[in-house]
């Protein structure tokens, strides 16, 4: 998987820091979510109610897509909603 | 003729209160057989009026059916308020046990499958539901007491409607009879069948008033129909108020020539009130507290938001005492001899106020910290370019809900200012004015707010 959904992600995390009247800045794949970027509980939230409306998709609810869950970085994040999309997305026959 | 219409009010009195409003609609058409009850579809080309004359002669034939076929009970299954008015005398007159039941509560009539049913076309069947009993003897099995008189559903504000008893006393109580009341125009959009709605339609025709029916809620087809057909009293919600102020023609507006604007079933802000009394300078504003289990339980005459923080631990003129939970909750004892009954209504002390923060079941949790709907909602409709708001949770996966918003831009909006500039400041003061969990993470424009049949907005979590 490529990195296709940086972008969506990048801007919800940039909707969110402007909604809550922090200024704007780089988002990048590695970036810690909390540490780099800043955002607590309530921001990653938002986020993923954002993203769920971009995407129709959210991965911490659809039942069968059960990930590890890793979410540290911006790129779990990436990673995290692009292996939920093609679960929902592709039938299992092209799969292989 | 006149002086029987005059002093009509006196004499009903001391009609029995059961008998009281097939009364009222004998005494009103024997003396003015033309004067206009009922306005329907109001504000519209397709307006017409019913006559106390047509209404008096609804009544007998229906109370002939009853007589000839004694239900156990009668269940008012009618959309056209007329025919809900004549059904209401008519059994109210030959004591047979009434159920008025709203639309969305008509599954709950199968407790009542004994009972006959009247429709608009006000013939009594005893096909699909059954007859009563020619006996009368058998217990009723749903109710409490032996032989219920009036049955109604709640609105459901907090959860599934269900049927609350009551007696003709009680249904007919809060009705005042004073000169003062007589002959008066009364708006009518709340749902004729709920309790709100009933005791509009009651109050107006036991007055020998008018009742005016505006053909929608729409805000401009309410100011025509106040506007056109003289209403004096506008009984409302306020968050129907709050959209004919934000939203209906300013020219029919001040054209209105209200007297008095009796607020209920939420409560009212001080913003809202505020912007009323800047609207219809003069007009009186009342506040009434009621819910259809408990009806009537008190009113706030003095214009300001919420009740006097006094009131709380004494008993108050009528026997209501009222205290609170500890959580804020409204206790309500009605009476020395009844129970105290939980409200599920929160308030807060605010000096010398009671103010109402919102219902315990709307209390959106964030995180395990808990947020007050009203709050939110007072705050964005202080923004300026923000008519109304309705705040509520979205279920979130890691604070399990999270604080939304849906947002009325006011028409037009103030100068300069553009959706955008409205959005943020909306966040900005939310930010300065709440904690960060209560701040709304997601903020819509929306054409206008969703308001359900009992004129208010509807507050469980959805998700967009």
């Amino acid at each position: 998987m490529n990195e296709s959904l940086l972008p969506v992600v990048r801007k919800a995390i940039l909707t969110v820091l402007r909604d809550t009247g922090r200024s704007a800045q780089a988002v990048e794949s590695g970036h810690l979510l909390s540490t780099d970027i800043g955002l607590d509980s309530l921001d990653l939230a938002q986020t993923i109610v954002l993203l769920e409306r971009e995407l129709a998709c959210d991965p911490f609810r659809s039942a069968g897509s059960s990930p590890t869950l890793r979410m540290r970085t911006v790129g779990d994040l990436v990673t995290l909603y692009e292996a939920a999309l093609s679960a929902a997305t592709l039938p299992p026959a092209l799969d292989h | 003729m006149s002086s029987s219409a005059t002093d009509f009010l006196s004499r009903l009195t001391d009609v029995p209160v059961a008998n009281r409003l097939a009364a009222a609609i004998d005494l009103i058409a024997q003396a003015f057989p033309e004067r206009t009850a009922i306005v329907e579809q109001a504000g519209s080309d397709q307006r017409h009026g019913i006559s106390y004359g047509v209404l008096a002669a609804n009544v007998k034939a229906v109370e002939q059916q009853l007589v000839d076929q004694r239900p156990r009970g009668v269940v008012a299954r009618q959309r056209e308020i007329d025919a809900l008015v004549a059904t209401v005398a008519a059994c109210g007159r030959q004591q047979v046990p009434l159920a008025v039941v709203a639309d969305d509560a008509r599954d709950l009539v199968g407790a009542l499958h004994d009972w006959a049913v009247l429709d608009d076309g006000l013939q009594l069947s005893v096909g699909t539901t059954g007859i009563g009993s020619q006996a009368g003897t058998r217990r009723e099995d749903a109710f409490d007491s032996a032989s219920p008189q009036v049955v109604v559903a709640t609105s459901g504000t907090s959860g599934p409607p269900k049927l609350v008893e009551h007696s003709w006393d009680s249904l007919l109580a809060a009705a005042r009879l004073s000169e003062q009341w007589r002959g008066l125009g009364w708006l009518m959009v709340y749902d004729a069948t709920r309790w709100a709605g009933t005791q509009v339609w009651l109050q107006a025709i036991l007055t020998a008033g008018t009742l005016v029916v505006p053909a929608s809620r729409a805000p401009d087809c309410v100011a025509r129909a106040i506007v056109e057909e003289d209403v004096s009293i506008l009984p409302a919600t306020p968050t129907l108020l709050r959209r004919l102020l934000t939203s209906a023609e300013s020219e029919l507006l001040s054209k209105m020539k209200l007297a008095r604007i009796t607020l209920g079933g939420e409560a009212a802000d001080a913003q809202l009130l505020a912007k009323t009394h800047a609207a219809f300078p003069g007009v009186k504003v009342t506040h009434v507290y009621a819910t259809t289990e408990l009806g009537e339980v008190f009113r706030v005459v003095d214009g300001r938001a919420g009740f006097p923080a006094e009131w709380l631990g004494k008993t108050l003129p009528g026997g209501v005492r009222l205290t609170t939970r500890r959580d804020g909750e409204l206790l309500v004892q009605l009476s020395r001899d009844t129970a105290e009954v939980a409200t599920g209504d929160l308030v807060e002390r605010l000096n010398d106020r009671c103010e109402f923060t919102g219902r315990r079941s709307d209390v959106i949790v964030v995180g395990g910290a808990k947020v007050y709907p009203r709050r939110v909602e007072d705050i964005l409709r202080g923004v300026s370019g923000i008519a109304d708001a309705r705040v509520y949770g979205l279920p979130s996966a890691i604070t399990g809900e999270l604080v939304a918003a849906q947002i009325v831009l006011a028409d037009p909006l103030p100068a300069e200012a553009t959706p955008e500039s409205i959005r943020a400041a909306a966040l900005t003061t939310c930010r300065t004015a709440l904690e960060p969990h209560s701040t709304p993470r997601l903020l819509d424009f929306v054409k206008h707010l969703m308001v359900n049949t009992s004129g208010k907005i509807p507050r469980h979590s959805s998700r967009l």
